[in-house]
């Protein structure tokens, strides 16, 4: 796992496991709810939660797994209460900057895509993509098998690609952009 | 949707479409934009701490133990004042 330089025990090195983890774990998180104010009041709420179970911490998975199992499902929970989903596509695009254009837009759009997918696929995509975490490592931080994260993974780049294709193809206005958005 | 099985080897995009190597950057590259506008806050999770009942596990462990103590004084004083069906039934005089 990225950004786990030392493994800390929970029990013991909370605060400092909460230094490290805060950061990652908050953007696993926005991941799935994309909304930055949600995102950070969940993974506080995360930490809180952590730290009471802090004592049953069973050492067969990383913190940070064990962390963004926690925080995923608080997220999901989240939305699933809120019912989010459904409206989120409408509630996140917000016209770049022109001055920062080209480095927002690709972000941007990247963010649209990732709403287009349900939050258990935006869970799957951002630990596999940005977490770096193996299909078994997510398989246990989702509680699902390895074989339902990699339908879900495939799903998932299935859309996005279809969607990123789509919104690429929209006309010569924004080829210059279309640099950016692929990195290239 | 029934999609195929994605191998971890990146796949060359279509026209328009990005590659697999392509999307994985893009994504982590947006992600790794995303900053929390007050960062870590420690005292704010003790504050949390602090202010939150007490886990839902205990709540409900001491609610289901209240209830059965309450069932079972119930049965006692039913019982001992012969309340209801707790008394003594008359016995039908019929029956011999």
């Amino acid at each position: 796992m990225r950004e786990e330089a030392k493994e800390l025990d929970p029990a013991t090195e909370f605060r400092q496991l909460y230094d490290q983890q805060y950061l990652s774990v908050y953007r696993s998180i926005r991941g799935v709810v994309l909304e930055p104010a949600a995102a950070e009041d969940l993974t506080q709420e995360t930490f809180v939660r952590a730290y009471r179970a802090r004592h049953r911490y069973t050492p067969t998975a990383p913190p940070g797994a064990w962390l963004r199992r926690i925080g995923i499902n608080l997220a999901i929970s989240y939305l699933r209460r809120q019912k989010l989903a459904r409206v989120l596509p409408a509630r996140l695009y917000t016209p770049p900057d022109r001055r920062d254009y080209d480095r927002a837009e690709a972000r941007d759009v990247v963010t649209k895509a990732l709403a287009t997918l349900s939050p258990k696929l935006r869970a799957a995509i951002v630990l596999h993509y940005y977490d770096g975490l193996t299909r078994e490592e997510i398989a246990a931080v989702l509680g699902v098998p390895a074989g339902t994260v990699a339908s879900r993974i495939a799903k998932a780049v299935a859309i996005m690609r279809k969607s990123l294709g789509s919104d690429q193809d929209l006309g010569p206005e924004r080829s210059n952009s279309e640099g950016a958005l692929r990195g290239r | 949707m029934k999609v195929p099985y994605v191998d971890d080897k990146p796949t060359q995009g279509g026209f328009g479409t990005p590659s697999d190597d392509d999307l994985g950057r893009m994504i982590r590259n947006t992600v790794e934009s995303w900053r929390p506008r007050r960062g870590p806050d420690w005292s704010g999770v003790l504050i949390r701490i602090a202010n939150s009942g007490p886990p839902a596990w205990l709540l409900y462990t001491a609610a289901s133990a209240a209830l059965v103590v309450i069932l079972l004084a119930a049965f006692l004083v039913g019982s001992a004042l012969q309340i209801g069906a707790l008394g003594p039934q008359p016995v039908p005089s019929n029956l011999h």
